[in-house]
């Protein structure tokens, strides 16, 4: 004899425990809060079990700030990656925010993928040296162009770890952003990047030099 | 005899600790150098190249604004 559904189990218990409506019961914030039932310029209550779809609240417009270019930028930035599979991709690609906050005052070109590979494609002495990052010191192309100095690159495609290459970010970042009133940058970036000459060699020699940057 | 010996062999290791020094320092330096690389006349074409593509409109400053 086949059982019934509701046969000679343990009852099922209501789902609508007392004082919980059920799934179909009508929602009380509802009423309560329908146009109508707050006074509004019907009399008639809506009937009971009538779900009304409140308006929904005006969503404030997304404000668009618009952009307003660096008013004295020292330096223009531009970010050229052809998209090899490397470390550095990822670090910089996971602080590219980073940067970009710390170097608001600064004009910072972003080239795609398509345009980075690209412009190695025409400058070929560059392939597996990128992600790079060209810094023009725009007073120096004011003053005599491309001719002679001019800014530097941070050839990120270089370093191994991603230790290396965060740390070549930071060294990099902290450069820019502490050398932008200077007056002979070429000279600083010799003795503070690269440890030119021979007080470089001792700084090398005790270690001032980040190690995972010289390795 | 022995002294003599003893004398070249400190020379000798002094040398060789001192040529891995300098050989250390200027691969370090090497290096320093690949990583920031300085720009002046060899690079102008890539520079001006760079240059071009702001001057044509081809690249445009980026604009999109970091959430505070």
């Amino acid at each position: 004899m086949p059982k019934s559904p509701s046969g000679s189990g343990p009852p099922r218990r209501s789902k609508a425990k007392a004082g919980v409506p059920g799934k179909n019961a009508p929602r009380p914030e509802a009423q309560i809060l329908s146009p109508d039932a707050r006074g509004g310029t019907s009399t008639e209550a809506p009937p009971a079990g009538v779900v009304i779809d409140l308006p929904a609240r005006p969503r404030k417009a997304v404000r668009q700030r618009e952009y307003k270019p660096p008013s004295a930028p020292r330096f223009r930035i531009f970010i050229i990656d052809s998209g090899w599979n490397s470390v550095a991709r990822r670090v910089l690609r996971h602080n590219f925010a980073l940067i970009r906050r710390l170097h608001k005052e600064e004009l910072l070109y972003l080239l795609s993928r398509k345009k980075s590979v690209e412009f190695i494609r025409r400058h070929r002495s560059l392939i597996g040296r990128d992600p790079i990052i060209a810094v023009h010191d725009l007073k120096a192309v004011e003053l005599h162009g491309t001719e002679h100095f001019h800014g530097f690159h941070l050839h990120l495609g270089i370093p191994r770890t991603p230790r290396q290459a965060l740390m070549a970010l930071q060294t990099f970042a902290q450069f820019v952003g502490t050398h932008r009133h200077s007056g002979n940058l070429e000279a600083e970036i010799r003795s503070d990047l690269r440890r030119e000459g021979m007080l470089g060699a001792v700084e090398i020699l005790l270690h001032k030099v980040p190690r995972a940057l010289g390795r | 005899m022995l002294d003599r010996f003893g004398e070249a062999v400190s020379v000798v290791l002094g040398a060789l600790a001192l040529a891995y020094l300098v050989y250390e320092i200027d691969r370090r330096k090497r290096k320093l150098r690949d990583l920031f690389h300085v720009l002046d006349g060899e690079e102008a074409d890539i520079s001006a190249d760079l240059l071009s593509m702001v001057e044509s409109g081809e690249l445009q400053p980026y604009s999109r604004e970091v959430r505070a």
